[in-house]
């Protein structure tokens, strides 16, 4: 009673594990419009998926949380569609940059080092940057009642200068900036490099990007990284399915059940908290799950050997 | 003539008493599945099946689950910079079962069933087994490959587990309770009893157990499999109308900007 048969994982899980798992990350993703696959597919290994069917099935699933999610912020206004465009052309392109280095450093030697080593480094530093930065802004508004927003109009003034030699100035009017496409794009191409090395969606790259490269206000970030992600969730979905046949549909629709309805839900508790207080709790997530990698690599194993593929 | 034909008489009925007698000697073993096939339908969760038999009254049996071979790709952990333990190496092992179980009788115990020169338990497997690269240590990787495969469940030496009726005519009975756990995938296995006497395999059964795919994961697998560009599709096209009916649905909750 209450399992399901995974054809493509070949094992069952308790339906009830799963929509609550779901309904977790889902609720996760509509806070902080992170698509959540650094903490779903080693969630899904630990109850005994396989690390490739976890990934391409959680792939799947962020399809439909990201799509609720991104529903629910544009009825609020908060999807900047030219940004998400821009953000995520440069992803794609970085991202096929990116698979090419892991082939070479493959063919090399070397590339689990550094797969190891950027995750704990991108966790730790951007993880450890936000809580600090949130940290002195939950201070400052604590003193007194003006944003945080007039400190980053005086951090953005130094710049301005240089951004705005930058040919195809563009306004971007739900970001509230008028820059470059060329930064977004650029930016784009960083996380797209850093997250096919990683393999992950790179969310939680793309978030703090938007927020301290590109000074766009938090909740509007939240719903352009999840426009963003719902395209390249549907790119690496239909890549997986064709190319590894690791797509576990029974899986996926399960978690979708749990996370459409937890996407829905995060974004109105979401709207409730303050942006550093969203900042705040992401940056602790982020720094909880870098701990826990940086113990795996620390402490002797009990089992010497992994199936190939895992992590 | 008549005392050719009592000659070659005497001849067959002393050949078929002494084939007789030396069939007697090996034992009358035998085994019977519950069931020989097994369904792997939407709500399965992995079943039990239970093996019943008879051996001569002196002997012990074991029950072996196993098949089908594979080559098995791993990594061994090593550490990388002098502290951080990692996937390092590449190594495979070849010809290495999928599911390997024994299961031990009551009363007894287990390791004087477990011997390479018995063919039961892992110290027997690993002589089937190759290694790639030769260079690396088989029974230290194999070993530990062991540990991953009893954590998932599909590798288990069951002791105290095969229960005797009370002897009866120089025969006993033995009944033991398999179990199938759910990562036991599709596949053909066999599933053998072996007699044992003084140290000794004295007679061996097998019978064939297949697990298969039924309704609904037979027919997403064989979508997967068969169609995986238009499964890829399907499975974006349902993700997104979820979504998009759950955003509906949410709507009246949604609140202004």
């Amino acid at each position: 009673m209450f399992y399901m048969y995974l054809p493509i994982a070949g094992n069952s899980v308790n339906i009830l594990l799963i929509l609550g798992l779901g309904g977790f990350v889902g609720l996760l993703s509509g806070i902080f419009g992170v698509g959540g696959g650094f903490l779903m597919t080693p969630l899904l290994m630990m109850f005994g998926i396989p690390p490739t069917v976890a990934a391409a099935s959680d792939s799947n699933q962020i399809v439909g949380a990201s799509t609720s999610g991104t529903l629910a912020h544009m009825r609020h206004g908060n999807v900047d569609i030219a940004m998400g465009v821009m953000l995520l052309i440069g992803g794609i392109a970085g991202g096929t940059v990116g698979v090419q280095i892991i082939k070479l450093l493959r063919a090399l030697g070397g590339a689990d080092f550094l797969i190891a080593i950027t995750y704990v480094i991108m966790l730790g530093g951007v993880g450890g940057y936000m809580f600090w930065e949130s940290l002195q802004g939950l201070k400052k508004s604590k003193n007194s009642t003006a944003e945080v927003k007039t400190t980053v109009e005086e951090q953005k003034s130094g710049k301005k200068s240089f951004l705005q030699k930058l040919p195809f100035q563009y306004k971007f009017e739900k970001s509230g900036c008028n820059i470059s496409m060329l930064l977004p794009l650029g930016f784009g191409v960083l996380v797209g490099i850093l997250a096919a090395i990683m393999g992950v969606g790179g969310g939680f790259i793309m978030v703090p990007v938007m927020v301290y490269l590109l000074r766009m206000p938090m909740h509007v970030v939240v719903g352009t990284s999840l426009f963003q992600i719902l395209f390249t969730c549907i790119n690496v979905t239909v890549m997986q399915a064709y190319s590894n046949k690791t797509v576990d549909f029974v899986l996926a629709v399960l978690l979708l059940l749990g996370s459409t309805i937890g996407a829905q839900v995060g974004t109105s508790i979401g709207k409730k908290l303050k942006a550093d207080q969203l900042k705040i709790m992401l940056a602790s997530l982020v720094l909880l799950v870098c701990a826990k990698m940086m113990a795996g690599l620390l402490m002797t194993p009990t089992i010497m050997v992994a199936l190939k593929g895992g992590h | 003539m008549k005392r050719v034909v009592y000659g070659l008489l005497t001849v067959v009925l002393v050949s078929l008493a002494w084939f007789g007698s030396s069939l007697a000697a090996e034992g009358p073993l035998s085994l019977k599945l519950a069931k020989t096939n097994i369904k792997i339908s939407t709500f399965y969760n992995g079943t039990t099946l239970e093996v019943t038999g008879t051996l001569p009254a002196d002997e012990d049996v074991v029950v072996q689950v196993s098949g089908p071979k594979k080559d098995v790709h791993l990594k061994e952990k090593g550490k990388v910079a002098g502290f951080l333990w990692m996937n390092k190496t590449d190594v495979s092992l070849e010809n290495t079962p999928a599911v390997y179980m024994v299961y031990t009788p009551t009363g007894a115990t287990a390791t004087q069933f477990l011997s390479p020169d018995l063919g039961v338990g892992y110290k027997a497997l690993v002589k089937d087994i190759t290694i790639n690269p030769e260079s690396a240590d088989k029974a230290f990787i194999f070993g530990e490959y062991v540990k991953l495969m009893e954590k998932s469940g599909v590798y288990a030496i069951n002791e105290d587990t095969v229960k005797y009726g009370t002897p009866d005519n120089g025969t006993k009975s033995f009944t033991v309770t398999l179990a199938i756990p759910s990562k036991m995938s599709a596949g053909a296995y066999k599933v053998a009893a072996l007699a044992m006497k003084d140290g000794a395999v004295t007679n061996r059964v097998n019978e064939d157990l297949t697990l298969e795919l039924s309704g609904l994961p037979a027919a997403i697998s064989s979508m997967a499999n068969g169609r995986p560009l238009l499964f890829g599709f399907m499975a974006v096209f349902i993700a997104v109308g979820a979504g998009l009916l759950v955003g509906v649905l949410f709507r009246g909750g949604g609140g202004s900007h």
